[in-house]
């Protein structure tokens, strides 16, 4: 009986600590929850040619966005992102693109033009890995990951609630109208003051993010 | 895997006589595509979730046209669903030039909802996106890019199909 109830105990722990090691999901994403630690990332090359760290990062708040230049729902929600950049600026928030693809119009060399000619005031790095994409379990291009200063995600999904994509005639089309909840920024305010996000999780909208298979 | 067509959304090869004149886009809403999908129960029913902003999306579509050639004798049904903007008159034109060129004589609808509440109604996170129903209208499979470390392919769309079939009746 002893030994049965040893045994049993034995299980339950080794349950238990499988089940912290392995990430659980989020309503909206496959790989993480809310909570779940920023993944640690080196040397990314960035498109002013330096290189980033997540051990670079001593800003409070991080904010990961996932980028994709050739992306029409990345190019209709720029300006938003380089807006809200600037009206956080002086706060301790540190934004970093990502980007992932690796098609030509996606990597580095592109990402410096797309960089240049939408006026990106964050860092823009480029993953060959897709390690950082994969942690995440970031599946879509413009998709938002919010870090507190413990460096717990604490928010993910869409800038504000109405995604916007670039039409072939080069205005903007925002799906939802004028945005009305801005999660990113509410996020980050609520950080600020210590307070909970009032919205942890959206569903991310745009274009796959598209990641390359072991078997080629 | 399938040759590149990257560009073919905007420059698709020229699509002549009866298949071009068969390739039509209808306009439908989310419920009204509902409707249409279950009018397909009885038969092992394919759908491409596309658009033409997404790459990945046109890299497939071929593919599903090559099935379809090859499948359709076997009573499997091929539709596709199209994403793109309903108000951007220059996308719809381009996607329905894309299916010309494609040959695309199956049903393809183009949701008119938009895009980010289609995509919110039919639990889409992202496409290409392909779901195949059994022939009792069960999806059986659910084929995304949800998952970065689980992406789908051409083979596994051919696989799931070959598994339906297997699944039928001798007659």
């Amino acid at each position: 009986m002893t030994k049965k109830l040893t045994r049993m105990f034995v299980c339950l722990v080794g349950l238990l600590i499988l089940g912290s090691a392995v990430a659980s999901a989020g309503q909206y994403n496959a790989v993480v929850d809310i909570g779940a630690p920023m993944p640690e990332f080196s040397d990314l090359p960035a498109t002013d040619g330096s290189t980033l760290s997540s051990d670079d990062l001593e800003e409070d708040i991080v904010v990961l966005v996932f980028l994709a230049n050739h992306c029409p729902w990345v190019k209709g929600m720029d300006a938003d992102l380089v807006a809200l950049v600037d009206e956080l600026e002086g706060q301790s928030v540190r934004f970093v693109g990502v980007s992932v693809n690796h098609r030509d119009d996606d990597r580095l060399p592109a990402m410096k033009e797309h960089a240049l000619a939408n006026g990106y005031n964050f860092t823009y790095v480029f993953d060959e890995s897709q390690a950082l994409g994969r942690r995440l379990g970031a599946t879509t291009t413009p998709e938002y990951f919010v870090f507190g200063k413990d460096r717990r995600l604490a928010y993910m999904g869409l800038i504000h609630n109405s995604p916007a994509s670039k039409r072939r005639d080069g205005t903007v089309n925002y799906t939802r109208g004028e945005p009305t909840d801005f999660y990113v920024r509410d996020a980050v305010a609520a950080l600020s003051a210590g307070d909970e996000v009032p919205v942890a999780e959206t569903r991310s909208h745009g274009c796959s993010v598209e990641y390359q298979r072991a078997d080629g | 895997m399938i040759a590149c067509a990257g560009p073919a959304a905007d420059a698709p090869p020229a699509a002549t006589g009866r298949d071009a004149a068969a390739v039509e886009l209808r306009p439908v809403t989310v419920e009204e595509w509902r409707i249409e999908l279950a009018r397909l129960e009885g038969r092992i029913a394919v759908v491409d979730m596309w658009a033409t902003w997404c790459i990945p999306c046109i890299e497939r579509f071929p593919h599903m046209v090559e099935l379809f050639h090859r499948y359709e004798a076997e009573g499997v049904t091929f539709v596709s669903v199209c994403l793109d903007d309903p108000g951007d008159e220059q996308a719809v034109a381009s996607a329905r030039r894309f299916l010309e060129g494609q040959r695309a004589v199956f049903a393809n609808y183009l949701i008119t909802e938009n895009t980010a509440d289609a995509f919110e109604k039919l639990d889409l996170l992202s496409i290409p996106a392909v779901f195949i129903y059994a022939a009792d209208g069960e999806l059986r499979y659910r084929l995304t890019a949800d998952d970065p470390n689980d992406q789908f392919t051409d083979s596994d769309v051919e696989a799931a199909i070959s598994n339906l079939l297997g699944e039928l009746p001798l007659v």
